[in-house]
């Protein structure tokens, strides 16, 4: 078990280098998904059953198809290789944490704890049942901005809303709100939100 | 019929309002009036049925697992209580908002919100975890600054809904670190489990609580020194002024003191600081709305004015008075905000020197707003009246004399500014030549109705009284029923020489032309009361730091991700040589 | 399970990791930061089941971890859409560009 543990860990670092190294955008999404594929197995191994196939899933899976899609849309771009902080200052202060991190951690390698029963789906409905409300609060937070995202500077026909049209009122909290009229639209977005000054909070 | 359903029905019934109001789209107003008015009518008619089964014990419960404990719902009669209130004067002020808010653009938005705060004070009210409590009581601060903003094109409107969330979240921080203190000592977020355990807590702990919600409670209940945004809030739709501004929201505060007055009353020091706070408030407020020339403005002054006579009595031990007055203030101030809101939208101005002799124009807002001054000045035999002289009696047997003494003179300022309100809007010349029109019949039914409570609810005193102190076993009120209210209030000296100072009060404003030495040599005062005694200047000098500061600090933003990172990862760095030294130690 | 597996998981979640962070520090492109982004969290993932499995409590730190996915999953996504749109809007994908959103 040990030596594929190393194994797998090994090579899912290499190809968590190589999806840094990687110049295409598409690359690096192909070297993710290896990591993701082999952090999964490993996640299988340590007894973590469930949630190697969601990762396997998901993460492999279904964000490797989203990054494949984001980046047809977005194209691949020729970008300076050269970082902008410098990468002595980078190198320092990452392997300082992590340096940092592992003399913390690793004495805590043999403090033996007892094993306490309960199995996945008991943990996940009933002793971490926030959590769940949590993940359905995040999913929804996440299809709002996508969606919001996805809206914002497209211009809505005419037809949607003939009587909320005849107001231009500039919708400064729902992002999401649609927009009322092509021209408004413009207009919207060029002066969207305009944010007040705090100092006139005492206006 | 207090079961489960029943609450899930309260909460839920306005927030799927909400959501299919919003959903209906603003193309078809009829029919968002109607589901509105329709879905709080319905939230008031399942909460009132609530009211003869309040009870001490959770009906509710919902598991969310052994780290959190679970989210308990009581509907005890404090909680049923205020969530009667806010759901039928929801439904008057959304009665009341057809009319008002007839042909504004975004009318989704409006009713979403209205819907989504009533869900959310009944959820505050109802729910028996600390933690659900915070989650609820921000819910309302989020509706509350929406429903400021929501005219969200002037940017005053915008600047005061800013305002009171930065304040009122402020406060909330109190409450969070006071729940997140309490699970640390006890292991629960449970209300009762801390009201029946608070003594087990360190000394210095339970202080640090009790101080912490006294600070929730002064931001949310517009008390001195929060008190700044209230009157900033008054740039809502009126209809919003009256429901959150006057009748619900701002009494979260109140109920939160009363609610916890047990557990702190032995807290050395609270109970003086919170009658200090109500005192403050109640004074200083009454000058202010002495001299506010926004109709709007003088009554918010007057309604933190209001609260701190609430305030004032729990502090003096006077849960049962503070919850009474509660009730009337909630009542009769509804009433009075939608009547102002009767007169601004039929006028189109807020100011009161251009107002003036409305009264023979619009006889009916006249008479229920006069109903409604009446009972905020404490004339007999309106509520306002047997729950401000209650208040009263609790601070002469209960509180110090000097406090005492000046809630008195407090209650003689606020029958002279309503005295000087009515007789600016209604009578007297025209002061400005305003097109003025009687209301419309859904106005006056929201009117006629809350006129009515204000002349009845105090009719209810004793049911009330027992149904509070069946249901919260810590409190050990003291209450009354009608007849011993009565006589009580009757044969206390307390009541004669109150109503003495409000007659002076009242007389005061109707010499006010022959007493203008008096008036000129006091010019100070109303000069110091018109810049806020100075505490607008405070929230000036706070933000100018805070902008300053931050100004400074944008040297250090050059707005690239990656040097971003980096300093995330330095910080990293260091926050672990703190940890390793501080365990190396 | 062993001692000797517990030292191997942490220094490998810790080298995944400083790689993520390291990363988030060097590269421009929006996308390939969302790329690091992932591997940091690919690391706290293993961190949270190693933990668990550590002291006794495989299937609390798999409810964990279950959410961990989720967010990191609307992360990557809200992410992609965001870059999608800047690329869109701003003609670039390049980090440095992008403080001109600062003013």
């Amino acid at each position: 078990m040990d030596a594929w543990l190393v194994a797998l860990l090994a090579g899912s670092v290499l190809c968590a280098i190589q999806a840094i190294r990687a110049t295409r955008l598409l690359t690096a999404a192909i070297w993710l998904a290896g990591v993701s594929a082999l952090v999964s197995v490993a996640l299988y191994i340590l007894g973590a059953q469930q949630v190697a196939v969601i990762e396997l899933s998901v993460g492999a899976g279904l964000v490797t198809v989203l990054f494949v899609f984001a980046i047809s849309i977005a194209g691949e771009e020729a970008m300076a290789v050269r970082g902008i902080v410098p990468q002595p200052v980078g190198l320092v202060l990452v392997i300082g944490a992590v340096a940092l991190l592992a003399y913390m951690v690793l004495p805590a390698v043999g403090v033996g704890s007892p094993v306490i029963e309960g199995s996945f789906s008991q943990m996940l409905w009933e002793e971490r049942g926030l959590d769940v409300l949590v993940q359905i609060a995040l999913i929804f937070a996440g299809v709002i901005g996508v969606l919001g995202l996805i809206g914002e500077g497209k211009a809505v026909p005419a037809a949607t809303a003939p009587d909320t049209a005849a107001e231009p009122a500039a919708p400064a909290i729902a992002a999401t709100e649609d927009s009322t009229h092509p021209a408004e639209a413009v207009a919207e977005a060029v002066e969207r939100a305009p944010v007040p000054e705090l100092e006139e909070v005492h206006a | 019929m207090a079961n489960e359903f029943t609450i899930l029905l309260l909460i839920g019934l306005p927030w799927l309002g909400a959501l299919l109001v919003w959903f209906t789209g603003d193309s078809r107003p009829r029919f968002q009036h109607l589901l509105a008015v329709l879905f709080s009518l319905a939230a008031g008619a399942v909460a009132l049925s609530l009211i003869p089964g309040a009870t001490d014990q959770a009906v509710l419960t919902l598991n969310v697992g052994g780290i959190f404990g679970a989210f308990t719902f009581v509907p005890d009669g404090l909680g049923v209580f205020l969530a009667a209130v806010a759901t039928v004067v929801g439904s008057l002020a959304v009665i009341f908002s057809v009319e008002y808010m007839k042909g504004e653009a975004q009318l989704g938005r409006y009713y979403a919100l209205v819907l989504f705060f009533i869900g959310g004070m009944v959820g505050l009210v109802l729910s028996g975890s600390l933690l659900l409590m915070f989650f609820f009581w921000e819910i309302t601060a989020l509706c509350s600054f929406a429903l400021i903003a929501f005219n969200n094109d002037d940017p005053k409107a915008v600047a005061g809904g800013l305002k009171a969330l930065i304040i009122t979240s402020l406060g909330g921080v109190g409450l969070l670190i006071g729940a997140l203190v309490i699970y640390g000592y006890t292991g629960s977020y449970e209300v009762n489990d801390f009201l029946a355990g608070a003594a087990q807590l360190p000394p210095d702990v339970l202080s640090l609580v009790a101080f912490g919600f006294l600070a929730a409670a002064a931001a949310k209940s517009s008390q001195v020194p929060f008190h700044t945004w209230l009157p900033g809030a008054m740039e809502a739709p009126t209809p919003i002024s009256a429901l959150i501004h006057a009748a619900t929201m701002v009494n979260a505060g109140v109920y939160l003191l009363a609610r916890f007055y047990p557990a702190f009353e032995g807290v050395p020091g609270w109970t003086t600081a919170v009658v200090i706070v109500g005192l403050a408030s109640a004074c200083l407020a009454a000058l202010m709305a002495l001299v506010a020339q926004d109709l709007k403005r003088a009554l918010a002054y007057s309604t933190i004015s209001q609260l701190g006579y609430m305030v004032y009595a729990v502090g003096v031990g006077g849960v049962f008075a503070s919850q009474f007055h509660l009730l009337s203030h909630a009542v009769f101030k509804a009433l009075l905000f939608l009547g102002a809101g009767a007169v601004i939208h039929s006028v189109g101005t807020r100011d009161m020197r251009q107002m003036g002799g409305l009264g023979q124009k619009m006889p009916f807002v006249r008479n229920t707003f006069i109903i409604g001054a009446l009972a905020l000045a404490g004339l007999p035999i309106l509520n306002g009246f047997w729950s401000k002289e209650l208040v009263l009696e609790a601070g002469l047997s209960g509180g110090p004399g000097w406090a005492f003494a000046l809630m008195v003179i407090g209650a003689g300022l606020t029958a002279c500014y309503t005295f000087r309100m009515v007789w600016l809007v209604f009578f007297g010349e025209p002061r400005a030549h305003l097109h003025a029109h009687e209301t419309g019949p859904a106005m006056k039914v929201s009117l006629g109705l809350l006129a009515f409570g204000t002349l009845t609810t105090w009719l209810l005193v004793g049911p009330f009284g027992e149904m509070l102190a069946e249901t919260l076993p810590h409190h050990h009120l003291h209450i009354l029923d009608l007849g011993e209210l009565i006589s009580e209030i009757l044969l206390a000296p307390a009541t004669w020489l109150a109503l003495a100072v409000i007659a002076i009060g009242l007389a005061a404003w109707w010499w006010h032309e022959r007493l203008a030495a008096v008036r000129d040599g006091l010019g100070f005062l109303a000069r110091w009361a018109e810049a806020d005694f100075g505490f607008e200047w405070i929230n000036r000098q706070v933000v100018r730091l805070t902008r300053g500061t931050a100004e400074a600090l944008t040297a250090t933003q050059t707005g690239v991700l990656n040097w971003n990172v980096a300093g995330i990862v330095g910080g990293l760095v260091a926050v672990l040589m703190i940890l390793l030294l501080a365990w190396g130690a | 399970m062993t001692d000797t597996t517990l030292t191997i998981l942490i220094v490998g979640l810790l080298a995944l990791m400083g790689v993520g962070l390291y990363g988030l520090l060097a590269v421009r492109n929006l996308i390939k930061v969302i790329v690091a982004l992932q591997i940091l969290v690919k690391g706290a993932l293993l961190a949270l089941v190693a933990a668990g499995a550590a002291s006794g409590q495989v299937n609390l730190g798999q409810s964990l971890a279950a959410t961990v996915i989720v967010a990191d999953t609307v992360v990557a996504v809200v992410g992609l859409a965001l870059a999608v749109q800047v690329r869109r809007t701003v003609g670039t994908l390049d980090v440095q560009a992008l403080a001109r959103l600062k003013k």
